[in-house]
């Protein structure tokens, strides 16, 4: 027998166990692999500890916090004024995360997956060491899937301490409300989290390089956003940078500069967003000849492969948006290619929300992309201010637009911005992906009272016969 | 030593069945000495040794199925020692070869197609492609603005092995193999669908699927035709060629073909416009031990009723055999189906696409017709005719027909109208 390092055989390892690497695990086992999932924190990835779902949880409690002090229309009295305790909160929040995790477990467990906890580093294009808690495990597999997500951009003008100075990741750990808060970046992550503590009373500032904040999404989609970001008392400042930030006397200090004039302004607390990168480097991944790219994306082809066939990416490391849902198929997609099924991921239909207020979701191309893509346009709007369900329950700001094809009507895109944005680009999802035309979006009658009439409105307005607005 | 591969002989041919060994391994033969007997789904060939030599490899047996270009043997000179490999048909190594795909080799990555103009198709199509291991962006849709719908797929499947696909060699024993059925039910065979009787199915569907098929029916006397006939037998018998009623019946149709040049035609469905041919080559529909056959009296206008009588016999003959060229049994004009000596009083035949009519003659018997107010006793025969309404009304298709009748019933006429 040799001396050396003990290793496991396994079928498959699957690096990261966030949204992508747990479903393409999961899927592994019901194709009958065995698997090792390998994960340094929790399983759920970023999405379900410190992303998606606790922001989302935040979001909710700060819609509802901020609708109490306008319940009084309704005839609402409230005795006192609501308070917040974000402490309170942790805990919930901790509770649904945990509730989750222990489902995911669950599931791995019950499709016999391995779960194993600790840092992955390919010792060969067959190997894995894990550095658990005090010991060193080693997989050899036959295949690997590579989902180890991404983590917040490092910050060029700042140090990230999390007690002042906070990330994405530690803003969702705050147990009280800062009086004053900067948030460095415009985008989707700033402004959602930047809304809800808005909401929750804090006085916000955003900051942001580009022209305007939201600068990836179109701009007609973001005004009700703007709009609603000034209702709440925030404060935008678009075209400026952050010169220098620092911590004086227990608050944070910062030099914004926007065009020639700089100014001194003191926060209690900064939250920098200023994007995600991917968590490529320290696997070992170049040693073993994986590609990648300047950025360390890893380019992959429709099954999920790499450069190295039997080696597959997914998720955040890879090219696109980093969207959970995004992970979760093209996981599921490398998990069936190993099980030798004829999987792709094909789609580009991958929808995206904002949870902002209102929210922002869409699917499918924009006017300008339809355009480049050669096709002439027909694009209609349905104002919620036209829905009687968005009256009744405070869901008026915003509207569903639709973009088709000029002579045959067939969906390209669509664009919700509202309070369930969200929810109801589902459907838009599922009608690209079938193909259908704005006739079959009409000619489908749609449940009253509720926003979904929308759809059945706007479609109606491409044939010029919306019921209620003026065609 | 010398690879023989299985050559391309005719017609875009992608695969024979290999009926017959007539050598072993280690077996002398001389050059152009048979060496083994395939079956396309046309025609079946003997393949004969290249050059003298020992036949030291066979790779596949009997009953297998292969593809063109695929080694059948190999042959070596007398003086040339056997190959010293181990007797592992060629396909075995190429699928070891493509399961030991080295690991660590890098390759290059091609884009993943999820660009936002594609093929429109729903998720499941899109799957199904995948699994039918067909580019989706290839097939022509048909459904609405062009979608591609899951029939679209299977039809695509079936042109592309008409034509192009290289199909992995398959063992005809293992195919043929009942599926084992349960024990509760009443027990049915399988039996693959190859060969000429794929080639018959795949056919007969393109013609329904393609043309709008109206059969008229009608009835002629024979008697005179009958007595032409029995006159003319036995001389040509003592002459060793067989006269039957079949070389009266093209030379009619001929006749009848000139005059109305809309049934010696075809339909060019790509360009929208009718073909009218002035050459007749007539199909004869012949059974065969596996199935309908067509060969072909080409120019049998030129032809005399004895020699269309000969030929017709050469080619029957060859056609029993299964041992007609493709140039025999391809580039009919029109066809006739001969089913009377079977029996059978009417018929619907189906036409032999790209024609535009078919011929169906029937059982010749003595029947009560009534002759100037009388009954009277005459031999009397059916013929049912087909025809493609998109390019001949009805009207002309009784036209047809009864210049047809005109001359059974008065062969005279085919002798004055002769040339």
């Amino acid at each position: 027998m040799v001396v050396g390092e003990v290793r496991t055989e396994v079928d498959v390892a699957v690096i990261g166990g966030g949204p992508g690497g747990y479903a393409a695990a999961i899927r592994l086992g019901q194709l009958g692999k065995s698997v090792v999932l390998i994960e340094k924190e929790n399983v759920g990835g970023v999405c379900l500890n410190k992303g998606c779902i606790p922001s989302k949880a935040l979001i909710h409690t700060a819609s509802k916090f901020e609708e109490l002090s306008r319940v009084e229309d309704m005839g609402i009295q409230l005795q006192e004024k609501a308070t917040m305790d974000l402490g309170k909160w942790q805990e919930r929040k901790k509770r649904i995360i945990s509730q989750l995790t222990s489902g995911i477990q669950h599931l791995c467990n019950k499709n016999g997956v391995t779960i194993v906890e600790g840092k992955a580093y390919f010792l060969s294009d067959d190997r894995i060491g894990v550095e658990t808690s005090g010991d060193f495990e080693v997989y050899q597999f036959e295949n690997a899937i590579i989902a180890t997500g991404s983590e917040p951009a490092p910050v060029p003008f700042a140090t990230i301490d999390h007690e002042y100075i906070l990330n994405s990741t530690s803003a969702l750990e705050l147990t009280e409300v800062p009086d004053s808060l900067l948030i460095v970046g415009g985008g989707y992550i700033g402004m959602e989290l930047g809304m809800a503590l808005a909401k929750l009373g804090s006085d916000v500032t955003v900051v942001e390089v580009a022209e305007r904040i939201l600068p990836a999404t179109s701009k007609h989609l973001t005004k009700e956003v703007v709009k609603k970001a000034k209702r709440l008392g925030m404060t935008i400042q678009t075209s400026t940078y952050v010169d220098s930030m620092e911590v004086e006397n227990e608050q944070v200090v910062v030099t914004l500069r926007e065009g020639d004039t700089t100014k001194k302004q003191t926060f209690a607390k900064a939250i920098v967003t200023i994007g995600r990168t991917p968590r490529t480097k320290e696997l070992g991944l170049e040693q073993i000849g994986v590609t990648m790219d300047e950025r360390g994306f890893i380019p992959i082809d429709e099954t999920c492969r790499t450069n190295i066939p039997h080696l597959f990416a997914i998720g955040d490391i890879t090219a696109g948006p980093a969207l959970a849902h995004k992970a979760t198929k093209q996981g599921i997609v490398a998990a069936e290619v190993i099980g030798g099924l004829p999987s792709a991921v094909d789609s580009p239909f991958i929808p995206y929300a904002i949870f902002t207020d209102p929210e922002i979701a869409g699917v499918g191309m924009t006017v300008e992309e339809a355009k480049e893509e050669g096709y002439e346009v027909k694009t209609a709007h349905f104002p919620f201010q036209a829905n009687g369900m968005a009256l009744a329950t405070d869901a008026q700001d915003g509207f569903v637009e639709v973009i088709v094809d000029k002579e045959t009507h067939l969906l390209l895109g669509c664009h919700i911005v509202g309070k369930n944005a969200s929810q109801l680009i589902g459907e838009g999802v599922l009608g690209l992906e079938l193909g259908v035309r704005a006739e079959d979006i009409a000619l489908t009658v749609h449940p009253h009272p509720t926003l979904t009439e929308g759809w059945t409105e706007v479609t109606q307005a491409i044939l010029g016969k919306a019921i209620h607005i003026l065609n | 030593m010398v690879e023989f591969k299985l050559p391309d002989i005719g017609e875009g041919m992608t695969e024979a069945e290999i009926l017959q060994w007539f050598v072993k391994e280690g077996d002398e033969v001389e050059q152009d000495e048979p060496v083994l007997e395939i079956q396309t789904d046309k025609v079946s060939a003997e393949l004969t040794a290249p050059k003298a030599g020992i036949i030291d490899q066979i790779f596949f047996k009997e009953g297998e199925t292969v593809e063109v270009e695929a080694t059948l043997f190999t042959i070596r000179s007398s003086d040339e020692a056997p190959q010293e490999t181990v007797s592992s048909s060629p396909k075995a190594e190429e699928k070891q070869q493509e399961e030991e795909r080295p690991k660590n080799e890098s390759t290059s990555i091609p884009a993943p197609t999820n660009r936002l103009k594609r093929a429109l198709a729903t998720p499941y199509v899109r799957q199904l492609a995948r699994e039918l291991n067909i580019d989706i962006d290839e097939v022509e849709g048909t459904g609405p603005i062009g979608r591609v719908l899951e029939e679209d797929l299977y039809r695509f499947k079936e042109g592309a092995s008409e034509t192009k696909e290289t199909k992995p060699v398959t063992s005809q024993t293992e195919a043929a193999t009942p599926t084992p059925v349960p024990a509760t039910s009443g027990g049915e065979r399988r039996i693959p669908l190859k060969g000429i009787r794929k080639t018959i199915a795949e056919r007969m569907v393109k013609s329904v699927q393609t043309i709008p098929h109206v059969t008229h029916m009608d009835e002629l006397e024979i008697d005179a035709l009958r007595k032409l006939r029995h006159s003319m037998k036995e001389y040509y018998e003592s002459k060793g060629v067989k006269i039957t009623y079949l070389p009266f019946f093209v030379k009619a149709v001929v006749a009848a073909l000139k005059e109305f040049e809309y049934f010696n035609a075809s339909v060019d469905d790509e360009t929208n416009e009718i073909v009218l041919k002035d050459y007749y080559h007539i199909g004869i529909a012949t059974d065969t031990e596996h199935g309908l056959v067509v060969p072909v009296i080409r120019d049998a206008d030129k032809k005399s009723i004895v020699e269309i009588a000969e030929e017709i016999n050469e080619l029957a003959t060859l056609a029993r055999k299964g041992q007609l060229r493709v140039d025999q049994m391809t580039g009919s004009t029109f066809t006739i189906s001969n089913v009377g000596p079977v029996g059978g009083n009417l018929a619907t035949p189906i036409i032999n696409h790209p024609e535009v009519a078919i011929l169906a003659l029937h059982k010749i018997t003595p029947r009560t017709v009534v002759k100037d107010w009388e009954s009277v006793i005459r031999w009397m025969m059916n013929i049912s005719l087909s025809f493609d309404h998109r390019i001949i009304d009805g009207v002309l298709a009784v036209k047809f027909t009864n210049y047809i009748i005109e001359r059974l019933e008065n062969p005279n006429l085919l002798f004055m109208e002769m040339r």
